[in-house]
């Protein structure tokens, strides 16, 4: 069903690894050279450096990995998701949080001290909820319109987490978001939550995986390809593109609620547009309609901003402005070489 | 790298590395559209070879003559006020020319050229003077040079990258991320050369508050909306009336057909965007008069004119122009009784009741 762009497996096989390399296989360089470069940052800088720069990959790759189910393998191209990693955010800090805000003599909000694995089921269906309503609106568009109107999403999500003070705090944001607790063992070491994070990261990938492999999934790719053509066989393409949407919003959620237990503070201006943006990037430089892919796209974002620091010319508080940069200028020369990513199934 | 600091009140940035990239893209883009020009008029006369050459050196000088004026921002009266000058003279004598064809109905003679050419020489020549002589005018020319510059900056990116782009591209969706791409390299370089913080821009004149109807409003404020007017009209005229506007309407409707039958699609849409640019430039400095100006600025501003243009009807100059006023009035009566904050909501809010119940906007495109 899906394309092979590029190389053919059977070719590959047949040449070898070396050959393969050889040949100029982008994919396999990719892999290789993203994997020297984490090997080579975490003997440089050392175990501290991985564990932090494991939970942020983890975090973003869980974002990928959702978005790609709607970008790559539906073929809509969201740049709302960061919506549902913001209410999934808000959801968790809300519900968690303990800090008297009386004391700090600003806007002050209940708390409800709830537990972090009480509070992130609540995140997780609340975005789908959410979801559910916004895919029912959004279902009717498609290609540009839909760019549009998800950028619209991002945008009124962005301003109600600053304009609904009551509820988020809006601007002053949420102080000491509390550290998930394991059967009476919170989880305070870095170590412990990289854990967490990574195992949150292999669930949502693995049912990705069980998602994309099914019967289900191979509906998505007919839809993505033609979608009158998979109406006419019979499949309620509304249905279908509304549950991956579900779906995919609820994974977002489920890494929002993985990042402000992480950074135990968040406000408004973790989930402004640019960063929706920015995840949209990664998706495509990782590659469309596969899930190593989104990893891949990930690790490179995440292992971009330590590179940029190799830069002499760049002041460290700019690192990760000039990252974005990077990220823009790979982007443009991919969609002129490369359009479908890295390691994609599937050109835009 | 950075060398900042006020002087008379305002920020003074300097930056060797800015002013090299322009200088350099001026000097591409000039090379370019001369030779775009030239080339086709000239090919029997000259070989290849000379005319690159000409026009290379041509870029040359428009590259170092940018950098010049990039270094010294403060002599702008002086060293841009010819080409100002040249401009206002050019403009004054076609206009004669045009009125006097209009008049004698005789499109040769002395009549027809000599006497616009003379008019013109001598009204450039005394706004070059009168430029030349006041340093003040110098804020007011850095606008024209912003405006030259972003539409030099556009027409870069296209011929580098658009042009390749389209050839390519397989789907529209491609160029949509690879402006997302640029989108995401040119805020944050923005960011990184002249700081995220807002920024004022030096007073221009009407700052102060106008008694107008009950309220106080800005006298810059209807410069604003008289720049906006006097644009859309130009705009109109442009491609209403001449006979660019009509190229650029055809290769709306169908590209391939007018390379048929011999329009220069290459270059019409190199000046499309030249122009789109230059405007963009000019809303950027017309609000940031307004308010401050700062990296982030256009994004919002730029999704609210693609709203404007889906609510007004795609395709439909006018649909555009009600459609910003229509989409202004909203979110300005949504706050009387909701907080300002809300006009970014209500504006999306109202692109989703258009899209769902309206999709060919208020003017549809015949």
């Amino acid at each position: 069903m899906t394309t092979r762009t590029g190389e053919s497996t059977e070719a590959g096989q047949r040449l070898g690894l070396v050959g393969r390399l050889k040949n100029g296989n982008i994919e396999l360089w990719a892999n290789l050279i993203v994997l020297a470069l984490v090997i080579g940052f975490v003997f440089w800088r050392g175990s501290g450096f991985a564990i932090t720069i494991g939970t942020v990959f983890a975090i973003w790759a869980i974002l990928t990995v959702s978005l790609n189910l709607v970008v790559g393998y539906t073929g809509l191209l969201s740049v709302g998701h960061i919506g549902f990693f913001g209410i999934g955010a808000y959801s968790v800090a809300i519900l968690t949080s303990t800090t008297d805000y009386s004391l700090l003599r600003t806007q002050s909000i209940p708390t409800h001290e709830w537990p972090f694995f009480a509070a992130l089921p609540v995140g997780i269906v609340l975005a789908g909820a959410v979801a559910l309503v916004v895919g029912v609106v959004f279902n009717r568009f498609r290609d540009d319109v839909f760019v549009l109107v998800s950028f619209g999403f991002a945008i009124i999500s962005f301003n109600l987490f600053l304009n609904a003070g009551a509820i988020t705090r809006g601007a002053f944001g949420i102080h000491e978001v509390a550290r998930p607790n394991i059967v009476g063992r919170t989880l305070d070491g870095e170590l412990e939550y990289l854990i967490m994070a990574l195992a949150c990261l292999a669930i949502v990938s693995l049912v990705a995986w069980a998602i994309v492999t099914s019967s289900f999934g191979r509906v998505l790719t007919a839809i993505r390809e033609d979608e009158q053509a998979a109406a006419v066989f019979g499949y309620r393409v509304t249905h279908y593109k509304l549950a991956i949407w579900v779906i995919s919003a609820m994974m977002a959620a489920m890494a929002g609620g993985l990042f402000s237990s992480w950074t135990s503070f968040i406000d408004p201006n973790s989930f402004i547009l640019l960063e929706s943006i920015l995840l949209v990037s990664i998706v495509i430089l990782g590659g469309l309609a596969t899930i190593w892919g989104s990893l891949l796209g990930a690790m490179t974002f995440v292992l971009l901003e330590e590179g940029m620091r190799f830069l002499p010319f760049i002041p460290d508080v700019y690192v990760g402005q000039a990252r974005q940069v990077a990220l823009g200028v790979l982007l443009v020369v991919l969609m002129l070489f490369r359009p479908q990513g890295l390691m994609g199934r599937y050109k835009l | 790298m950075r060398h900042q600091e006020v002087v008379g009140g305002h920020y003074e940035v300097q930056n060797p590395v800015v002013n090299i990239v322009f200088g350099l893209v001026v000097a591409g883009v000039v090379a370019w559209a001369l030779f775009e020009i030239l080339y086709p008029r000239l090919r029997g006369r000259f070989s290849r070879r000379s005319i690159q050459g000409a026009v290379g050196l041509a870029g040359i000088l428009a590259g170092l003559y940018t950098g010049l004026l990039l270094v010294y921002p403060d002599n702008l009266h002086l060293l841009f006020g010819p080409v100002a000058g040249l401009a206002v003279g050019v403009a004054v004598a076609l206009a004669l020319r045009e009125g006097l064809v209009r008049v004698t109905s005789s499109e040769d003679g002395p009549m027809a050229t000599l006497v616009p050419a003379i008019i013109g020489l001598a009204v450039g020549a005394g706004a070059a003077a009168y430029i030349a002589d006041r340093p003040e005018s110098g804020l007011y020319l850095s606008w024209a040079v912003s405006c030259l510059l972003a539409g030099c900056v556009g027409l870069g990116l296209y011929r580098g990258l658009y042009v390749t782009l389209r050839n390519r591209a397989r789907s529209p969706l491609i160029m949509l991320v690879a402006s997302m791409g640029i989108l995401l390299a040119i805020s944050a370089t923005i960011t990184i050369v002249f700081e995220s913080a807002p920024r004022p821009l030096p007073p221009a004149f009407g700052s102060g508050p106008i008694e107008f109807g009950g309220g106080n409003i800005k006298g810059f404020n209807f410069f604003t909306v008289g720049v906006s007017l006097a644009g859309f009209a130009g705009l109109l005229w442009l491609l209403q009336r001449t006979s660019f506007g009509r190229s650029v309407r055809a290769i709306g409707d169908d590209e391939d057909v007018s390379k048929v039958v011999g329009i220069n699609t290459t270059v019409v849409i190199a000046i499309v965007f030249f122009i789109g640019a230059a405007f963009a430039a000019m809303a950027g400095i017309l609000s940031g008069h307004d308010t401050a100006i700062q990296p982030r600025m256009g994004l919002l501003l730029l999704l609210k004119g693609w709203i404007a243009s889906v609510v007004g009807g795609i395709g439909n100059l006018y649909g555009a122009l009600l459609g910003g006023f229509a989409l202004g009035m909203v979110e300005q009566f949504g706050i009387w009784d909701l907080a300002g904050e809300w006009k970014d909501v209500i504006s999306f809010v109202v692109l989703i009741l258009f899209l769902s119940f309206w999709p060919k906007g208020v003017l549809p495109r015949k």
